[in-house]
């Protein structure tokens, strides 16, 4: 395994440990400030949103003050869809480096979400697009884009579920 | 229906004591299935239902597969320009004709045995066909009523309905709140998510039009918005507004006869809304009180008994679909003014994502919420949900700002914390059950 696609692995292993651990500070500061948190929504049965400025997405947070937001709300302890918070565990997968062009990297990677609340267990998918830079000598996270494979969407849907 | 109906006949589950300053419903109503099954008969099988909005059946051939209660049709937009509803099934074995939600056919063949139907439903091509085999026994089942009104198509199973005109009664210049917003007309914009509840629909019909809910749930949505604007991220149109949410703003609540219900509450932004780039061309084409109620009132409509429409943070059309007594699907679409500016419809989507999805910052509280009170109605040792706030505060007949918008509510408070509104609702829902 090259040295990049460890270092990519490693950087999405940990988000996804991060937000399984809940441990949102650290979560964030894996996006640099203009990082774009894309999640579009299904336009028909086989295709998503993919104009996500004039089309309607599930999430789209245009820089990290967004992701800021779900963690204030989730911390506030007052939104009654994240108390209690569901449990979740993230199990990524075919973490595939597809471009590196300088301290630019684009990356994919498939993830399993189980989580359990109170509807009890369920099992969900995501694909992940990522695009990373070099920010003095660690990779950070610059676009997340979840294709979250579900449509009818079961129980609130936040950060951690996808 | 079994015997136990007729024991417990359904006038008993509305407590209507208006002399005595009482109005309560009894529990059981969203959790009781041969309740449901009534419903399901006498109410989503024997009304005018909403199906979609013209937008989406725009061009000869394109069809839109929903549900009437539990039954399937698909709206068909014909040759000659209009429009048709027919059960979806093929007439042959019942399979579903229409492979998508939504498309474009001219004309649909059955996957299953390959039977094929023209656009106006009649059935022209039998595999292996018989000799001697009328077709026209095969065409496809019209729905009994179909019409629209300002782009919002409805439909009816039963031909024993209102004319729509006369059933959306004073809901209509609530709609047309919505329709004038735009001299081209309104569009559905892609993107059209679908969740479920684990909850009875009247819930989500009464959350729809619950202002007493929101100093609460959306307290926090208040807040994260209010500690994202400390750091100056998001202005002008881009900025989501929050002021309402804290109460202290002037609201309103109507019955608006037939059970449709409606709130308001005025805008401490108004200008940070997307209609807003349109204010001259209002002020020039609409009545002053159109264009204050357009601009500076934020509004949800409910319409008897299964959309409502959202013109309050964005522009929503929200659409129920009922499953069982415990359980109902939601689809809602951001519906918008044709041909306005990129910046008011990015600005309105934005919004329509921080608030009204189940994976924005405010919805989801209200679907985590509704499921807690289903869950909560099976206690039935304490059996009654009451609506009683306001009863001091009734007007019957319009109040002023009613009257200056020209409807005229049977009843309505100038206040949206009360739950006067909800009284009609249930009236009309008991009268259904009761005559259907």
């Amino acid at each position: 395994m090259s040295d990049l696609q460890k270092e990519v692995t490693n950087l999405i292993y940990r988000e996804s440990t991060l937000l399984d651990r809940r441990e949102w500070d650290d979560w964030i500061d894996l996006y640099t400030e203009d990082a774009i948190y894309w999640v579009p929504s299904w336009a028909n049965e086989e295709e998503t949103t993919d104009d996500p400025e004039l089309q309607l997405n599930l999430i789209y947070l245009r820089n990290r003050g967004g992701l800021e937001d779900r963690v204030f709300r989730i911390e506030s302890r007052d939104s009654y869809a994240s108390v209690p918070l569901d449990r979740t565990v993230h199990v990524v997968g075919n973490v595939l480096v597809e471009n590196e062009n300088g301290d630019e990297v684009e990356a994919t990677a498939n993830c399993i979400i189980h989580t359990y609340g109170k509807k009890g267990g369920l099992t969900r998918g995501s694909l992940y697009d990522f695009s990373m830079r070099r920010v003095d000598g660690e990779l950070r996270i610059t676009r997340k884009k979840i294709t979250f494979i579900d449509d009818r969407l079961e129980g609130p849907i936040d950060v951690y579920h996808l | 229906m079994d015997g136990s109906i007729v024991e417990n006949p359904v006038s008993a589950l509305v407590d209507d004591r208006m002399d005595e300053g009482m109005f309560r419903v009894d529990r059981s109503v969203y959790t009781d299935e041969d309740i449901f099954e009534q419903e399901i008969a006498k109410i989503f099988e024997k009304s005018w239902i909403f199906l979609c909005h013209e937008n989406q059946v725009e061009k000869h051939g394109d069809y839109f597969w929903t549900e009437i209660g539990r039954q399937p049709v698909f709206v068909h937009r014909q040759d000659d320009g209009s429009l048709k509803c027919f059960i979806n099934a093929c007439s042959h074995r019942a399979a579903i004709l229409t492979p998508f939600r939504q498309g474009n056919a001219k004309t649909l063949t059955c996957r299953f045995h390959g039977w094929s139907y023209k656009c106006d439903g009649a059935c022209i091509g039998i595999k292996n066909e018989e000799p001697d085999t009328d077709k026209s026994t095969f065409d496809l089942r019209e729905i009994a009523r179909l019409d629209s009104y300002g782009g919002f198509v409805f439909g009816s199973l039963s031909a024993d309905v209102p004319s729509l005109d006369d059933w959306l009664g004073e809901a209509k210049s609530w709609i047309d709140l919505m329709v004038v917003q735009s001299t081209e007309g309104l569009e559905v914009v892609p993107g059209s998510p679908i969740y479920a509840i684990d909850g009875n629909w009247k819930f989500q019909a009464e959350n729809s039009v619950d202002g007493y809910h929101v100093s609460t749930v959306h307290r926090v949505f208040a807040n994260t918005i209010a500690a994202r604007e400390g750091k100056g991220e998001y202005t002008g149109i881009k900025k989501t507004e929050a002021g309402r949410m804290a109460g202290g703003v002037p609201t309103g609540s109507y019955d608006l006869g037939n059970g449709h219900m409606a709130v308001w509450a005025q805008h401490t932004t108004p200008e940070v809304r997307p209609i807003w780039e349109q204010k001259e061309r209002l002020e020039r084409d609409l009545t002053p009180a159109q264009v204050d109620w357009i601009l500076n009132k934020g509004r949800n409509l409910y319409i008897f008994p299964n959309v409502m429409l959202m013109d309050n943070p964005s522009t929503q059309i929200r659409v129920m679909k009922p499953i069982s007594a415990s359980r109902m699907d939601v689809s809602v679409y951001c519906i918008a003014p044709k041909g306005e500016s990129d910046t008011a419809r990015a600005g309105r989507l934005r919004k329509f994502e921080d608030f009204y999805l189940t994976a924005g910052m405010a919805t989801s509280d209200d679907l985590a919420a509704l499921e807690d009170t289903q869950e909560g109605s099976l206690a039935t040792g304490a059996k009654w949900n009451e609506f009683t706030r306001g009863m001091d505060s009734i007007i019957y007949g319009p109040d002023k700002e009613a009257a200056a918008l020209g409807f005229n509510p049977p009843v309505c408070t100038e206040n949206w914390d009360h739950e006067i509104h909800y009284h009609g609702f249930y009236r009309q829902w008991l009268k259904m059950l009761e005559e259907n």
